[in-house]
């Protein structure tokens, strides 16, 4: 518990209640062919917000993530990041996208690139860094995630939880504004889980507005602010981890915590 | 909940308590001795007896054959022998024939140094090339008594195998752990076969115009016009070598690499139309035209291109872009010269592509030097293609023979490659107008045979040319290579395009990349090493089908040995000992690309997954 107060009483140090929203959906829905996935969905976040979003497999939580940076279209709604709406329009996606990190469950890494590539090509030809610096930010931020010496290592050589605190480093080097983890720790063998996810507590404590699709409750209970749950595309419930996890609402979060817990 | 505590410490322990220690190495199989192996592998059950004692004898009956069709006293090999300049450059004028020495020689320069760069040379055991030598002196000897050799030459030929297999012999019993470098034996391998043209009596032809039989065989060694360039040759390979280990450890060796790979790809070119070609340059037209145009381009061509290339140029960079697009098509409506209308195309391409490799001053700059590095190529090639060579040769074109078929090969795979690339990025692309021209296009060479396109283009295309456009046969064919090749290329990489995962796609664009950047850093490279077994394959059929160009009449390597060199006076009927020479090269050289593939297949997957 004593672990928890500490981490609670650094992210109090921030002002919520007047931070901007960075992210607002309004309404968002999505079919694949028949098949709703999300249904009316409106949520806010705000800058330096950590969000968890929880729910059953097929709740639409991926499906989610995945439209606020657009690998997905949703087709009903508005979604607006750092005040740009997501439209056709490519020039907005790219905007996007350059100013949200994503990190994927099956990590997704260049195999033909080594890690510090992996890590700088962006950099350099999307923000158009020079070569030096943008290595040089590789160099830090794999220090930043505990893995310095790996950097001229190809990812097929790395074990998953290296691969995946190299793709949580890729996204960080763009800069961004907001991360999406889209269950970054699924694809792990249980002893990489714990390397994966102190990183992403750093990054949390660091003031990184962060929105995280996961099946861990510990880092829910521990990291976020705010949980949202899902259910068969639409939120059922936002609400505190205290609240959440220990005076739920409703029957269906009900339902879901009794099954897991 | 205690349980499973007290029992995953167990879990972890027990197979590291079964595996063996790290150090301990997996037992030895002990050899099978020869007779166990025969039975083993040959006479394990009846069937596979009777198998063996046939395919036996199959083997030996063909071994047979052939070697009594070689030594047959009636075989004409002097027809090969005193045609070789013709087989390998046709009427390449003798008085300059060192130009095709130095061009030989410089590719040798490249494949030396080449070899060392990518570290070919392997350590091979000694023990090993003692086996190998073993089963080469064997042969000899099996094929020497079924030959129907004199006694003198059968004495010869067993003496020879007998020193081989007895020197395999020797060497086998080596120390188990000697090795020798690849290089060190493939050197001397040739040192032997080139030492052997100075020593042993082949004999040669000497032939006199005035004589009445014009050509006449002589005694002693080979003429000193094939020995001694061939020595220079050897000489050059081995030099260049040691130089490129020598230069290897001293220079960034990837830059060394990407030099090399760009000298490779550009050097034909030069050797071609610059060195056997040797342009008769006219100074006058030289500083009037050609010099004022390639600086007009480079001068103009790299403002634009570093402006454009500015990351924050926005709109108004893509509406210049395609402004100098149009010109670029625009020219051909109008009369003017050639090289313009190439060179604004080519400045159009480089400015579309501008956005993609734009960046900080560094990067800019860098643009701009290959630009001007595409300008002094392209230029001096179309001056000097432009230029009347001063090799006078009967026939349209200055080479023919093996080189003529090395040539096409080498246009063929350089320009049909990255035009395959393009249409299968076309047939995947999103646009429906791009995949459908593609996939028609693909469709329709794909079901069309290859001999009808090289017809089509040698017979019909010159006649569907505008006026004062004019394309050689030679041309031509080459275009229809190129096309043909590019068709079945691009169905290969777009195997390898459907190879790369959706998630790398997502990965790309979740970074902000644009889709002509996440195709060319990310997508092709992946595509490309996927699709190199296939292409490899491809590529070893291109070889192989220029010669079809003798069909259509094309002074290439089959047709001069199969209805050329027949045709003269001295050599009637002696098509099928060309033809057997002809098959060994096309052999010889199929065999070592398809060998260098799997070397290549071996390291490209190096840190792949």
């Amino acid at each position: 518990m004593t672990e928890n107060e500490t981490a609670s009483s650094i992210r109090g140090d921030r002002d919520l209640a007047n931070a901007q929203d960075i992210i607002v959906c309004e309404g968002v829905s999505k079919w694949f062919g028949d098949f709703q996935a999300l249904n009316n969905v409106s949520a806010t976040i705000k800058e330096q917000e950590v969000v968890v979003v929880l729910g059953p497999s097929g709740s639409g939580k991926s499906t989610w993530i995945r439209c606020i940076n657009r690998l997905e279209q949703h087709q009903e709604g508005r979604i607006m990041v750092d005040g740009v709406e997501l439209s056709n329009d490519l020039r907005n996606i790219e905007k996007v996208r350059s100013e949200v990190g994503m990190v994927f469950q099956m990590f997704n890494l260049f195999p033909h690139l080594t890690v510090r590539d992996n890590i700088s090509l962006a950099p350099i030809w999307v923000r158009k860094k020079p070569r030096a610096e943008a290595e040089e930010q590789a160099s830090s931020l794999l220090e930043r995630v505990g893995i310095p010496e790996q950097a001229d290592k190809f990812p097929g050589q790395l074990s998953g939880g290296q691969q995946q605190r190299v793709a949580i480093a890729r996204a960080l080097a763009m800069e961004p504004k907001i991360m999406l983890f889209d269950e970054p720790t699924s694809a792990l063998d249980p002893e990489m889980i714990k390397e994966v996810l102190d990183v992403m507590k750093e990054l949390a404590l660091s003031g990184m507005t962060m929105m995280v699709v996961t099946h861990e409750m510990g880092f829910a209970k521990e990291v976020a602010d705010k949980i949202m749950f899902m259910e068969g595309g639409q939120i059922v419930e936002i609400g505190t981890p205290e609240h959440f996890f220990t005076n739920p609402t409703e029957e269906r979060t009900k339902l879901f915590l009794s099954q897991i817990l | 909940m205690n349980l499973k505590k007290s029992s995953s410490p167990n879990q972890i322990k027990t197979p590291s308590s079964i595996e063996p220690p790290n150090s301990q190495l997996p037992p030895k199989v002990a050899a099978l001795s020869s007779t166990e192996w025969l039975k083993a592998n040959l006479f394990s059950n009846t069937f596979n007896s009777i198998l063996t004692i046939l395919s036996t004898a199959a083997i030996l009956l063909i071994i047979r054959g052939l070697l009594s069709f070689i030594f047959n006293p009636l075989r004409q090999w002097s027809a090969t022998a005193t045609n070789m300049r013709l087989l390998m450059t046709q009427a390449y004028p003798e008085h300059q024939y060192a130009r095709i020495w130095v061009s030989l020689g410089f590719l040798l320069f490249l494949t030396g140094v080449s070899l060392a760069f990518w570290r070919a040379a392997r350590s091979v055991l000694i023990s090993q090339v003692g086996k190998r030598l073993l089963a080469i002196g064997a042969f000899i000897l099996l094929v020497t008594l079924l030959a129907p050799f004199s006694d003198r030459a059968t004495i010869i030929w067993l003496a020879i195998g007998v020193f081989i297999a007895g020197t395999g012999f020797l060497l086998k019993s080596a120390q188990e752990d000697k090795t020798i470098s690849s290089m060190t034996l493939l050197s001397g391998t040739f040192l032997l076969a080139i030492l052997s043209l100075w020593v042993i009596p082949y004999g040669h032809h000497s032939y006199i115009s005035t004589r009445t039989p014009k050509i006449l065989a002589e005694p002693g060694t080979v003429a000193m016009t094939t020995k001694l360039p061939w020595t220079i040759m050897l000489a050059v390979t081995i030099c260049s070598y040691f130089l490129g280990s020598l230069i290897r450890d001293k220079i960034d060796e990837s830059k060394g690499k990407a030099l090399l790979s760009m000298t490779w790809l550009i050097s034909p070119l030069f050797l071609l139309f610059l060195v056997l070609r040797d342009p008769d340059f006219d100074t006058g037209h030289l500083f009037s035209t050609d010099i004022p145009i390639f600086l007009f381009f480079s001068i103009v061509g790299s403002l634009l291109l570093l402006w454009l290339t500015n990351p924050d140029i926005g709109e108004k960079g893509r509406v210049i872009s395609t402004a100098v697009l149009f010109v670029g098509f625009a020219t051909f409506l109008f009369q003017m010269l050639m090289i313009v209308r190439i060179l604004t195309l080519v400045l159009a391409f480089f400015a579309l592509a501008a956005p993609t490799f734009s960046g900080q001053k560094p990067a800019r700059i860098r643009y701009t030097k290959v630009w001007i590095g595409t300008m002094v190529i392209l230029c001096w090639l179309i001056t000097a293609i432009n230029t009347p060579s001063t090799a006078k040769v009967p026939g349209d074109f200055f080479i023919g023979g093996f080189a003529i078929t090395l040539m096409i090969f080498f246009f063929t795979m350089v320009l049909a490659f990255p035009l395959g690339v393009l249409l299968a990025l076309a047939r995947t692309s999103k646009f429906p107008i791009f995949r459908m021209v593609s996939t028609t296009f693909i469709e329709f060479i794909r079901g069309v045979p290859l001999i009808t396109i090289l017809i089509f283009f040698s017979v019909m295309v010159p006649l569907f040319l505008p006026d004062g456009m004019d394309l050689t046969e030679i041309a031509a064919v080459t275009i229809a290579f190129i096309i043909f090749e590019a068709a079945y290329l691009a169905e290969n990489v777009r195997g390898g395009l459907q190879s790369v995962t959706r998630g790398q796609h997502e990965a790309a664009e979740a970074v902000g990349m644009t889709n002509a950047q996440k195709t060319f850093f990310i997508v092709l490279p992946q595509a490309l090493r996927v699709a190199i077994p296939p292409m490899v394959g491809q590529i070893i059929a291109t070889f192989k089908e220029t010669g079809l160009l003798a069909i259509i009449g094309i002074f290439d390597f089959l047709y001069i040995a199969r209805s050329v060199i027949p045709g003269q006076t001295e050599y009637m009927g002696s098509t099928r000992e060309n033809l057997l020479f002809v098959s060994l090269v096309y052999l010889v050289i199929c065999f070592a690309m398809s060998k260098a593939s799997q070397r290549v297949e071996k390291r490209v997957g190096l840190g792949e997954r």
